[in-house]
């Protein structure tokens, strides 16, 4: 579901321009400029504490930058009209325990005023818990849990997604799965930017941001940024342009 | 506003109670336990200063003589002010609009009954607060042993005997009579502030709320859908409530078991639906509160440290217990702000002296406490952070 204006403008689907935001001394994002097209997955890495999550939380409205703006589908955020396009998996899971997978499901969906049963039945197959509908989500085991997580956020077909760290805690055979899952969505046209600390998952994003301390060190494809820092392994490109020489402090994992 | 959205914030606290039986348990169970134990261990009540008539209907000398010398022993003993009227009618409304606390009826033939040893007295009160008029009784009584000296002239006296009336319920209304109907309104609102002031903490820190604020859904639809999930059980909560207030099922003895009554046999003098329309308002604010104050807790265990912030006060100062008339007049002004006061008075009005919804009282009574619901509603959606609303 590719905003056809967009598209058709070759304009980009996310966009930054000089955003920061600051919490009284702490510059959790510090003047980050962005362009991200549509049809793309776009990997931002960067360490704990390094303002990947605020930076999300900019770019879907719901905090409010300090300076620099942000656009969605060329809508200036904080916009709420804007956000029945915009899917966002935060990093908890955000599901109420005691309500059931299908409940659980049901309820985001018709908060975006989605009721089809057979759309949200075919949401649940993709993450392969259509067996389960009935089970309450504190029931479910973490994977699972992040899976039904991750058929919330998907549930309304959106154009631009938010992914704070989808994989964590899922198990390898899961993890490619959720990989091929974006693969297909952005084939469909949708714009995903997915959070992580985990680099051996980074080389699957058509391109890469470096961020620490609320500011993009580097930017380009894997490839790119392992020939520019002259390294094999991108763990090691990390550090390189965050100026630590690789073996000496632990920056990113 | 989107009333499907309003639907599904409603629908889906409906559906996590369903699986939640401990909580249904303290929403259903608990507030008849406590009612229970609390009507059976109930104590009396502070009393204030007494304001008295004489009402002398008498043809003969004896009830004017009496009339003054209780006036006189009244200003001996302090406490308590007797004024003399001839209007029985008018001391009887006076009475039921709170002018006056007691009355004292002389009848027309009291100084040929005195004569004959034969003479009665009505002492008559308002029967809404027995504690309370049981004060107000002994007070006057006091001033009556004194001023009886004044009759006791003639040989072969017989003091007259006192009769109790009072103008609402029946002058054997017990304490439960009186604090039945207010239990009602107090634990509506303190189970229903407790259960929002948790539901919405795990929405904070549960993340769904991040996740709410992520899709089109409007600070006032969540706020209003909480306000009438959460006021959907407090409707059957305060309807389970006032049924058992106002039943008595006696349970045979079986076997060992000895024979139990169940329900608080209270008499409603209004209408129990009018006392349940108080009960819901006094509830909606609670969810409103509850929403409100879950933004100073960051745990549950902090939730439950508001109830000696928020929940006890109330239950000192709401007129529970003691009227808040006989509050120090430092607490009067807080009282007023408080709405299990206006509950209260609400309450007792219906249940005790009848009051139906043209009383204006009662109608300012609810307009307050609509007034206080929708305070923190707006509150409420206020501490919701989001940049767009």
């Amino acid at each position: 579901m590719a905003d056809p204006e967009v598209t058709a403008q070759g304009g980009p689907a996310v966009e930054a321009r000089g955003l920061r935001k600051t919490f009284g001394p702490i510059h959790a994002v510090d003047g980050i400029d962005l362009a991200l097209a549509p049809g793309a997955i776009y990997g931002l890495l960067g360490p704990n504490g390094s303002g990947k999550t605020t930076l999300i939380r900019l770019l879907v409205g719901l905090a409010r930058a300090t300076s620099g703006e942000a656009r969605i589908l060329g809508t200036a955020m904080p916009s709420r009209a804007i956000l029945d396009r915009i899917g966002y998996m935060t990093q908890s899971e955000g599901l109420y325990p005691e309500l059931s997978v299908w409940e659980n499901l049901h309820f985001f969906a018709s908060l975006y005023g989605r009721y089809e049963r057979g759309q949200l039945l075919r949401s649940l197959e993709l993450v392969e818990l259509a067996d389960r509908v009935g089970s309450p989500a504190m029931e479910l085991s973490g994977g699972m849990r992040r899976r039904l997580s991750l058929a919330c956020a998907l549930v309304h077909e959106p154009s631009v997604l938010f992914l704070d760290e989808p994989t964590v805690g899922i198990d390898p055979a899961l993890r490619v799965q959720f990989w091929e899952h974006f693969r297909a969505l952005a084939r469909g046209g949708a714009t995903l930017l997915v959070a992580s600390h985990v680099m051996d998952e980074a080389d699957r994003c058509d391109e890469l941001l470096f961020i620490r301390d609320g500011r993009v060190l580097a930017r380009g494809s894997g490839a790119e940024l392992r020939r520019q820092a002259g390294t094999g392994n991108l763990e090691e490109a990390f550090l390189h342009f965050a100026g630590v020489a690789p073996g000496t402090a632990g920056a990113a994992r | 506003m989107n009333p499907r959205r309003l639907a599904a914030i409603s629908r889906r606290i409906a559906q996590g109670f369903r699986r939640d039986r401990p909580t249904l348990g303290l929403l259903f169970i608990v507030p008849l336990v406590v009612t229970s134990l609390l009507g059976w261990v109930l104590e009396g009540a502070k009393t204030a200063d007494t304001r008295a008539v004489v009402v002398n209907l008498d043809a003969g000398p004896a009830g004017a003589r009496l009339a003054t010398s209780l006036t006189d022993a009244a200003g001996r003993i302090g406490h308590l002010e007797v004024s003399a009227s001839a209007d029985e009618g008018r001391a009887r409304q006076d009475l039921r609009d709170d002018r006056i606390d007691i009355a004292l009826v002389v009848p027309a033939t009291f100084t040929e009954d005195l004569a004959a040893g034969v003479a009665r007295l009505a002492l008559v009160t308002q029967g809404t607060n027995p504690g309370e008029e049981a004060g107000h009784a002994a007070a006057l009584q006091q001033a009556f042993g004194q001023a009886l000296g004044s009759l006791a002239a003639q040989a072969g006296f017989q003091p007259p005997e006192l009769d109790h009336q009072t103008v609402f319920g029946s002058p054997d209304a017990d304490e439960l009579d009186v604090f039945g109907p207010v239990f009602i309104g107090y634990f509506a609102y303190f189970f229903v502030f407790i259960l929002t002031g948790i539901s919405f903490l795990r929405e904070r820190i549960g993340g769904t709320l991040e996740r709410l604020l992520a899709t089109p859904v409007t600070r006032p639809e969540i706020v209003l859908g909480y306000g009438l999930g959460f006021g959907l059980f407090a409707t059957l909560q305060v309807a389970i409530l006032i049924t058992f207030a106002l039943m008595h099922v006696t349970l045979p003895a079986i076997g060992p078991i000895p024979s139990i009554s169940i329900g608080l046999d209270v008499a409603s003098a209004g209408s129990p639906l009018v006392a349940f329309l108080v009960a819901l308002v006094l509830a909606l604010g609670a969810v409103n509160l509850g929403i409100f104050l879950s933004t100073f807790a960051r745990t549950e265990l902090q939730v439950i440290q508001f109830i000696p912030i928020v929940i006890v006060p109330q239950g000192l100062l709401g007129g529970i217990f003691w009227p808040v008339e006989t509050l120090p007049d430092i607490l009067q002004p807080v009282a007023r702000v408080l709405p299990v006061t206006y509950a209260v008075e609400a309450l007792r009005g219906v249940m005790i002296k009848g009051w139906g919804l043209d009383d204006p009282t009662l109608q300012l009574d609810l307009a307050v406490l609509l007034g206080i619901a929708a305070f923190f509603v707006l509150l409420a959606i206020r501490t919701i952070r989001r940049e767009v609303a």
